[in-house]
């Protein structure tokens, strides 16, 4: 079931479009990826979700509420790119307040926060914020969107210029939310990160979703899997149209063939085998969500979407 | 069925209510962290710092508003027998101390007196009338002697029983306008007619000299003390002495106080407001269940209160009533509004500081300069400053002051808060852009359907109607020939201003098309709005404001009885407003240029209509 829908989302500053016709669900407990190139419309995209910026056109409905609802934000934990904190407040003191402001009952309010502080292991808690690390400082920015107990959480960019380290605490800890049923949508430029942790992904560009998915089925559209057949000889020759290799190259005294799929595989290991040589190794190559984005990302999008 | 609606409606108020209380407790719990959050960015020792340099500061200001400093008490000798007529006057004198004369003169021979070698006396009267100086302080004791026999004359007439006796020049003030052709002839007969007045006003004339003035009344009579010297200013003469400018000086600075501390909490509140935006920090209150209205009520209810707090402690120092609290806090709360207002348009606090200094300085003129008047002329009432001086003057205040003083300060400060709420949102809080964009994109959030057209008309009048009455205010000493046609031309300018902003705003941001018929359209509907609102300021009939010349030019004329006049005066200014709006309307739907054409065409229109009025009705 759904938890949250978009329909045709748009949205244009001036003249300037943003967003265009964005449409996409998220299912309750799933960790949903949003990545494409500085620009491309994610964060516009995550603001319009959690009713920061108004849409242009089009819907987005969350847990059943249309976003600025107050019931919605009661729902939604949102974590913007930047912690913008109130520096001069101590970090249970700004997440005290933020409790408050989300009418979360003072005890319940202080076991919950300890306890993000806990997992999130965040010493120093009545330090004050402007006096913490970067690296801290994102962790309470994490602990406020979660002071709520939100079904729906937004992270745009948790990570963002934090030591190897904290990132992977923070991804590890979005795991552990995943893993306790959040709903999340997960923006990062770290495609490693996307593809590790989320179950489907939308990629980006110019303000529309060019590709969409889980990461198999987005390399099923764009590339999909590649296979190398290293023989002994060439056995590209004599090959009818459209079964030969893309490509051949030697490599350490071997012959490489890159097909596209097993049918090409066999072809070629017929072929070699005629010619009289003999297949050495078959390896298959699967391409990376960032060179799947490279790919997407450089191709016009002025057709729409894929 | 009736049951069934009533039972609708009862759930309604319900949910409303219900909603209501979840606000006002929203509001309060962003008002009270922002109270935690603001002290957090002062630390203990400072705070206790400022809490004893405060109470410093207060101790000693009221007590030497009370008493003086003390610093020149006694700090002249003044060698004076008992039974000398002089003695009393320097002991009732701080400045003086008394010493008998035996201790501090050595010999006494005519002229000449000499006086102990070790002895400190700056002065000495001898024991036949004579004053004489010593020493190098002498000069300067000889001169604040004379003037502490002046008072001491002056008191002794106050506490006389039979006034008449006291007071035998009786001077009656009656202030007339300068249009008034008596007021002319009194000038051109040389004041004969009126001798008695501008005698009074005139000050020196009515007062005489005060040598001959002291001489006649000194002396032989047996409770008054003869002055010495050259005179002075003639105030022992008595009630004429009393005259003075028509200034309420005391009650106005008095009144000034309240004005003060506002200046300092805009300076608090704006940073506040900037701070939530320079650094994207107000980001996440927006994403709060916080409506943004209960953000920004919640943000400035600490300094409202903190400034009634202030107003209410002023009032009770000084001696205030409730009327002078009542008239302060609008005042206050055009002070944050204003600054609220600012502080979302300012892209830098080096911008915030140039906003609110402005603010500062507009505002305080504003309520200052006319509250100068007060005692004068009615144009004083549009500061709320005159309803505080008036009140500290004992001087009852009608309802009709009340809202004529405090009205527009009120509905500034809703239409400065309401635009700067526009543009209180993620995609104009962080957005660098220019001011005037900023002016415009709050306008034209509230540009919402063709309704809005008019109802924004409607909630320019307060600004269109301060600024009339400010260029009133401003130009109501300058020459009539001069002063009346600014006024007209000033009060054209805003008005048309008034009438066509939002339509600019909601063309050059989309909200409707920039169509030749649409822009017809909402000009009608600015021009008619507008004109229904313009009949709310005839409030001012209430003071008699449109009785001054300059008054009529920027208010135009009171409505005669003749049901025809009545029929034209009512529907001109229709066909104008509506005519104009349109104007500027079509202007504005071509563009920046076109905008200021049509403006300009309109003004135009806008002034020959107005004189063409004045000169036919007034």
């Amino acid at each position: 079931m759904a938890i949250l829908e978009v329909t045709d989302l748009r949205k244009v500053y001036g003249g300037f479009t943003a967003v265009e016709g964005s449409s996409f669900e998220i299912e309750r407990g799933e960790v949903f990826g949003v990545v494409g190139p500085n620009g491309a419309g994610k964060t516009t995209t995550l603001k319009m979700l959690a009713g920061l910026i108004e849409p242009t056109a089009g819907t987005a409905v969350v847990a059943g509420h249309t976003p600025g609802d107050a019931e919605m934000q009661r729902q939604l934990g949102f974590l913007p790119e930047e912690s913008p904190l109130y520096e001069e407040m101590t970090a249970i003191g700004y997440l005290e307040f933020f409790a408050d402001l989300y009418d979360v009952p003072g005890d319940v309010a202080r076991e919950r926060i300890h306890d993000s502080l806990d997992r999130l292991d965040l010493e120093h808690r009545d330090r004050r914020i402007g006096n913490m690390s970067k690296g801290m400082q994102r962790k309470v920015a994490i602990a406020r969107a979660l002071v709520n107990d939100p079904d729906v959480l937004i992270f745009d960019e948790p990570a963002s210029g934090l030591d190897p380290l904290t990132t992977n605490y923070i991804i590890e800890f979005t795991r552990e939310l995943s893993d306790e049923g959040k709903t999340i949508v997960f923006s990062a430029h770290n495609l490693f990160h996307v593809e590790s942790i989320c179950d489907r992904i939308v990629i980006m560009n110019d303000g529309r979703i060019v590709a969409r998915g889980t990461l198999e089925e987005i390399r099923a559209a764009h590339g999909g899997t590649e296979y190398h057949v290293y023989a002994t000889v060439d056995g590209s020759d004599g090959l009818p149209d459209g079964r030969g290799p893309i490509e051949v190259s030697r490599e350490n005294g071997q012959v490489r063939h890159l097909v596209a799929d097993m049918s090409a595989v066999e072809a070629v290991r017929d072929a070699v085998e005629a010619d009289g040589g003999r297949v050495t190794d078959i390896q298959t190559q699967t391409p990376s969500l960032e060179e799947i984005f490279l790919d997407v990302a450089s191709e016009p999008t002025a057709e729409g979407e894929p | 069925m009736s049951d069934g609606r009533g039972r609708a409606l009862a759930e309604r108020l319900g949910r409303l209510r219900h909603r209501l209380r979840e606000s006002i407790a929203r509001t309060g719990r962003i008002a009270r962290w922002e109270v935690r959050r603001s002290a957090g960015t002062v630390d203990r020792k400072t705070v206790i710092a400022l809490a004893v340099m405060l109470l410093a500061v207060g101790t000693a200001g009221f007590s030497a508003a009370d008493d003086g400093l003390g610093l020149e008490r006694e700090i002249y000798v003044v060698g004076v027998d008992e039974e000398s007529r002089y003695y009393d006057v320097a002991a009732d004198s701080d400045q003086f101390r008394p010493v008998p004369l035996a201790d501090v003169i050595a010999e006494h021979d005519g002229d000449d007196i000499v006086v102990h070698g070790d002895a400190t006396v700056d002065i000495v009267v001898t024991r036949d009338g004579r004053i004489g100086r010593v020493g190098e302080n002498g000069a300067a004791a000889y001169d604040e002697f004379r003037t502490a026999i002046e008072t001491y004359n002056a008191n002794l007439m106050a506490d006389e029983e039979d006034h008449a006796a006291a007071y035998p020049v009786s001077v009656t003030l009656e202030y007339r306008d300068r249009d008034d052709p008596r007021s002319a002839a009194s000038g051109a007969d040389g004041g004969d007619e009126t001798g008695e007045k501008t005698g009074a006003v005139d000050g020196s004339s009515g007062t005489g000299d005060g040598e001959s003035a002291a001489d006649d009344a000194g002396g032989d009579e047996p409770f008054q003390v003869p002055a010495i010297g050259g005179g002075g200013s003639g105030s022992s003469t008595g009630t004429p002495g009393s005259i003075a400018p028509p200034f309420p000086f005391t009650s106005l600075v008095l009144a000034f106080l309240f004005v003060v501390p506002m200046n300092f909490v805009v300076q608090a509140y704006g940073s506040t407001i900037m701070d939530e935006r320079v650094k994207r920090r107000g980001e996440l209150l927006l994403v709060s269940p916080a409506s943004r209205s209960e953000i920004v009520a919640g943000k400035t209810l600490p300094y409202l209160l903190g400034l009634v707090g202030v107003v209410v402690a002023i009032a009770l120092a000084i001696e205030g009533g409730p009327v002078a609290v009542a008239a302060a806090l609008p005042i206050a709360l055009l002070f944050l509004a204003a600054a609220f207002v600012g502080a979302m348009f300012a892209r830098s606090f080096k911008e915030l500081t140039f906003v609110t200094v402005t603010i500062s300085v507009a505002l305080t003129s504003y309520t200052f300069v006319p509250a100068i008047f007060t005692d004068v002329t009615s144009i004083a009432l549009i500061s709320p400053l005159t309803l505080i001086v008036m009140d500290l003057q004992n001087e009852p205040v009608r309802l009709g002051e009340y809202l004529f003083s405090t009205g527009p300060f009120y509905l500034s400060a809703a239409v400065c808060f309401l635009l700067g709420l526009g543009v209180y949102r993620e995609e104009d809080m962080f957005a660098q852009k220019p001011i005037p964009a900023k002016v415009l994109d709050a306008i034209a959030n509230r540009v919402r359907g063709s309704w809005s057209i008019p109802l924004l008309s409607i909630l320019f009048l307060p600004f269109v109607f301060a600024s009339q009455l400010l260029s009133v205010a401003l130009l109501f000493a300058v020459p009539q020939s001069v002063a009346v046609p600014l006024v007209v031309l000033a009060a054209a300018l805003v008005e048309e201003i008034a009438k066509s902003i939002h339509v600019y705003a909601g063309v050059t941001r989309s909200r409707f098309d920039a169509t030749l018929r649409t822009a017809a359209v909402v000009g009608a509907l600015s021009g008619s709005g507008f004109f229904v609102g313009e009949k709310l300021t005839h409030v001012v009939q209430f003071v008699g404001l449109p009785e001054l010349a300059v008054g009529t030019a920027a208010f135009g004329p009171a409505v005669s009885s003749e049901p025809l006049i009545l029929g034209a005066v009512f529907l001109a200014p229709l066909a104008l407003h509506v005519g104009t709006a349109v104007c500027s309307a079509v202007g504005a739907s071509r563009g920046r240029a076109g905008y200021a054409l049509g403006l300009l065409t309109a003004v135009l229109v806008h002034v020959v209509y107005n004189l063409g009025v004045f000169v036919l009705v007034a």
